[in-house]
């Protein structure tokens, strides 16, 4: 431990910075990686089936594992089919259009406690607290992600996929309300730091909603707030029951009809890339980020294996939940977006508000 | 005729969605952690290569040619199998043979070419049931398959000696006795 701490101080910043770059996009690639065997191995348990358990090298399958490098070698050497009639140039940039944002939105995750040594405080997050932009900055880029499915889809000039994108669209931007009205009580309820503290905090950074969250988390205090940030973050990563941009048995496979080979690979891995950010977000705002119950400084190790935790665990969440509750019509989407998510969110701010003032606090 | 349509009332517990919802995901769960914790030889999946079902009693799969205990074809020739046989695919040509003793059943008469095509095959076991002298089973085997057409032409030897690995038996390839060439009844 000395030895690392030698080597902390001695390093430029930078390459503390690269360090936890590579920690944090290695890990949510990596999580995004396991997370499609994840979810088609979980599909099959919960079927009663077995799932993919053949590919191996000399017999080799770790589980079936081994199954995701047979896919990734299989994406390469597909033909990558281009339609003659499509936006050539959007059609290319759309897959980087869909996983930019959803790798953007992990960079003020804190995912560990920040310790100090030297003198120095180190912030287990890419940007450190008090850069002005804390959580609106993953709700900001987090709205971008539907530009790649909006490109994707228009670029192909296929109606399947005008019509994905259109449902998709649609989606978000009604959900994405109720979502920000949710965020914001948990604003309200974390509220700036304490006079006196060392670093002075605005109520939107997501250090502070960790540190507000030391008694108990959010999701205990606001259950409301809870279901329907839950509820929307299926929305926003286009999760089932919500997946209205793919709906197989509707419009063959939405959004991404046209795409084949590595192009497609991207929108899949961008999908599980984008349910790794917002499980995060999910952590960070209502489960207490890296805090463990009871425990009131877990330390570097144990926080950063706490956060890892509960992401994974919500990551599961995401596939239980896809291979348990059928797709929404889309009518009925639209009503529950506008007529139950909005109200229940607002209905959400008005209680902590009330609350708040009932306590003498705003 | 009219159909009654039964109205389903829910409760408001189950109007909220939430609690129906909860009820799916236990379900769902307890598949998940049931199927988790089964063996892998108790599970609905039978993986076949590695794992093969058991056929029921009475299963019509590959044939085989019973012989004596010496080694002797069962088979008398007596061409009732390609008779009943609905789908044309046994050709038989028969061949005498001189030496009577207990272990041939006291016949003189044999198949020389025994010849099934497996293709034609339907497995039905009409020629099992006509056989006089029980010499044909359609047995458990179900795995007939091949890359050309030719080998599933299955001759006299390898009808002989289909099981011969599964009931440990020697592999034959020739008649304890030789034929004799075809007596000309002098009258």
């Amino acid at each position: 431990m000395d030895s690392f701490a030698r080597l902390l101080h001695l390093s430029p910043p930078l390459a503390w910075m690269a360090l936890k770059l590579l920690i944090v996009i290695g890990g949510v690639m990596g999580i995004a990686a396991v997370l499609t065997w994840v979810e088609r191995r979980g599909a099959a348990m919960m079927q009663d089936r077995i799932g993919p358990n053949r590919a191996g090298v000399k017999g080799i399958t770790l589980l079936g594992l081994v199954q995701l490098a047979a896919d990734g070698i299989k994406f390469f050497l597909k033909e990558d089919v281009v339609p003659p009639h499509g936006n050539r140039l959007l059609f290319t940039l759309a897959p980087a259009l869909a996983f930019v944002p959803a790798m953007l939105g992990f960079a003020v995750i804190p995912f560990g406690q920040s310790f100090s040594s030297g003198g120095q405080a180190y912030h287990l997050s890419l940007l450190d607290p008090g850069n002005g932009m804390g959580m609106l900055y993953p709700l900001a880029i987090g709205s971008m992600a539907v530009y790649g499915i909006l490109v994707a889809s228009w670029s192909s000039n296929n109606k399947w996929a005008i019509l994905g994108g259109m449902r998709s669209g649609a989606n978000m931007v009604s959900y994405e309300l109720g979502m920000s009205l949710a965020v914001i009580s948990i604003f309200m309820a974390a509220g700036n730091s304490p006079v006196g503290s060392p670093v002075t905090l605005e109520a939107y950074d997501p250090h502070r909603i960790v540190e507000a969250q030391e008694g108990l988390w959010f999701a205990v205090r606001q259950p409301l707030g809870f279901l329907v940030f839950f509820t929307c973050m299926f929305a926003e990563t286009n999760r089932l029951p919500f997946d209205f941009a793919e709906g197989e048995s509707e419009i063959v496979a939405g959004f991404h009809t046209e795409y084949s080979s590595m192009k497609f690979a991207l929108l899949q891995l961008s999908e599980y890339i984008h349910i790794v950010t917002a499980s995060a977000l999910l952590v960070t705002l209502y489960l207490g980020g890296w805090r463990i119950p009871f425990v009131p400084n877990p330390g570097v190790l144990l926080s950063v294996a706490a956060f890892l935790a509960k992401l994974l665990f919500l990551c599961w969440v995401f596939v239980w939940v896809r291979w348990t509750i059928p797709r929404f019509r889309y009518d009925q989407l639209m009503f529950l977006g506008w007529k139950v998510m909005l109200p229940l969110s607002m209905a959400n701010l008005l209680l902590q508000a009330w609350l708040m003032h009932g306590r003498g606090i705003a | 005729m009219g159909v009654i349509v039964k109205k389903v009332e829910l409760g408001w517990l189950d109007r909220t969605y939430v609690w129906p919802v909860a009820k799916g995901m236990a379900i769902t769960f307890g598949h998940f952690i049931r199927q988790l914790l089964t063996p892998t030889a108790r599970r609905f999946t039978i993986q076949y290569p590695d794992m093969k079902r058991e056929v029921a009693p009475g299963y019509r799969g590959l044939h085989e040619l019973k012989r004596f205990e010496g080694g002797a074809i069962k088979c008398v020739a007596c061409f009732m199998c390609a008779e009943a046989c609905p789908a044309r695919c046994i050709t038989i040509e028969a061949e005498e043979f001189g030496d009577l003793n207990a272990h041939q059943g006291f016949e003189e008469k044999r198949p020389k070419v025994f010849r099934i095509d497996m293709l034609r095959c339907i497995y039905c076991g009409m020629c099992e049931e006509a056989c006089p002298k029980d010499a044909i089973w359609l047995r458990n085997d179900y795995e007939v398959a091949d890359y050309d057409r030719l080998s599933l032409n299955f001759g006299k030897w390898d009808l002989m000696n289909t099981y011969a690995s599964a009931d440990g038996k020697a592999v034959i390839t020739q008649d304890p006795t030789p034929a004799v060439p075809r007596r000309t009844i002098a009258v």
